[in-house]
């Protein structure tokens, strides 16, 4: 007599047997036994007790995801320095500034862009890799930091493509300097907080 | 295990704006639903370890990403099943099959003592995905399928041949 296979049972098991297989098993104990025999096997496993993880994994994580945030820091503050570091060059070669509209633009620009290096600055002072910022101050800062990488990543790009005068590249920096001095607060307030 | 984890959201914004405690509290909440999945698929706890860090540091890191659509769990249960998928297709070298076929190998306590949880253990790292993930997280073939870059007839086959292994430990254990 031909029996199911464990294929055949698990059809039954999920409602897509064949016909032949589930009238079989209406009629062969043997088959019925090994469907019961696998829907206890599946309760068994379901049953068996979580395991733990033998170590603490938490640190290595929250040292990694530290160790990027600050490389992200840094990152902007050479990326940025080096910018700076060409506006003020370019502003001390200008002989002759372009005048009118264009002008006013170019000086606002290099104003920005010094003013950003500036909070850059400061913020050295609040560095607090390793110093444990906790609750508001950690997600505004977070939050803050990610901003200013997704507003470098859309200077990095502007700046190849227009030259210094463009009143949307103005707009970005002006942008990043209200960032950087949002972040400089939230830094300081802490440290503030801490007693430095 | 059945898990049924609710994060409150709360702690869901707090993580997503970064904020340090939140997203541990994140991993403290998950921690042992992601390790118990992925050692129940990888053989070697060290693995399943390895697993659980990259699992969280993606978290941790794509955590702004998740909407809210579907629970927390199956985003990060998907996220987990993924990387323990990848480690086994990444190490296939070690994928044998002759372990479930050595019931006699000194040190695998064979015999009366061999219970489900060790017979399920002895199956190829490929059999425990396709058993863990269909039978007690509930997957479909299609899922499983999708996850493992394979047909869902393989997943069936699978299914069927793990069970097929997992009936013939038990008996002969029952016997010895
Ligand atoms: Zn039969």
């Amino acid at each position: 007599m031909m029996h199911c296979t464990m294929e055949d049972l698990g059809a039954v098991r999920a409602g897509e047997g064949s016909v032949w297989a589930r009238r079989h098993i209406t009629t062969c104990a043997a088959c019925r036994g090994e469907l019961e025999a696998l829907f206890q096997r599946v309760a068994q496993l379901k049953a068996l007790p979580a395991l733990h993880p033998p170590r603490d994994r938490w640190p290595a994580i929250q040292a990694t995801l530290r160790a990027e945030r600050s490389r992200r820091r840094r990152t902007w503050g050479t990326w940025t320095g080096s910018l700076a570091l060409a506006a003020t060059i370019a502003a001390v070669l200008l002989v002759q500034p372009p005048r009118g509209e264009q002008g006013k633009l170019h000086a606002e620009l290099n104003q920005a862009k010094q003013q950003s290096a500036t909070l850059e600055d400061s913020l050295q002072q609040y560095d607090v890799d390793g110093r444990v910022l906790s609750g508001h101050a950690a997600a505004l800062v977070a939050d803050l930091e990610d901003r200013i990488s997704m507003l470098d990543g859309t200077l990095a790009q502007q700046e190849h493509v227009t030259h210094g005068g463009d009143a949307a590249l103005v707009k970005l920096w002006q942008e990043r300097v209200g960032l950087m001095r949002e972040l400089v607060n939230a830094r300081a307030t802490r440290a503030r907080y801490v007693g430095l | 295990m059945t898990v049924a984890l609710a994060v409150p959201d709360v702690i869901v914004a707090r993580a997503q704006a970064g904020d340090e405690a939140a997203l541990e509290a994140l991993y403290r909440a998950f921690e042992t639903p992601v390790y118990n999945l992925v050692r129940r698929i990888l053989r070697r706890p060290e693995d399943a370890e390895d697993v659980l860090q990259e699992t969280f540091l993606e978290v941790v890191r794509n955590i702004k990403q998740f909407r809210g659509e579907g629970y927390l769990w199956g985003w990060i249960r998907r996220i987990a099943t993924t990387k323990a998928l990848m480690r086994i297709r990444r190490e296939q070298v070690r994928e044998t099959e002759s372990l479930d076929e050595e019931p006699g190998k000194p040190g695998m306590h064979v015999g009366a003592n061999l219970d489900l949880e060790r017979a399920f253990d002895r199956l190829s790292e490929t059999s425990r995905a396709v058993v863990w993930l269909h039978d007690v997280e509930g997957y479909t073939h299609e899922e499983i399928a999708d996850q493992m870059g394979k047909t869902v007839s393989f997943s069936k086959s699978q299914l069927a041949r793990a069970h097929a292994r997992l009936r013939r430990m038990l008996d002969e254990g029952a016997q010895a």
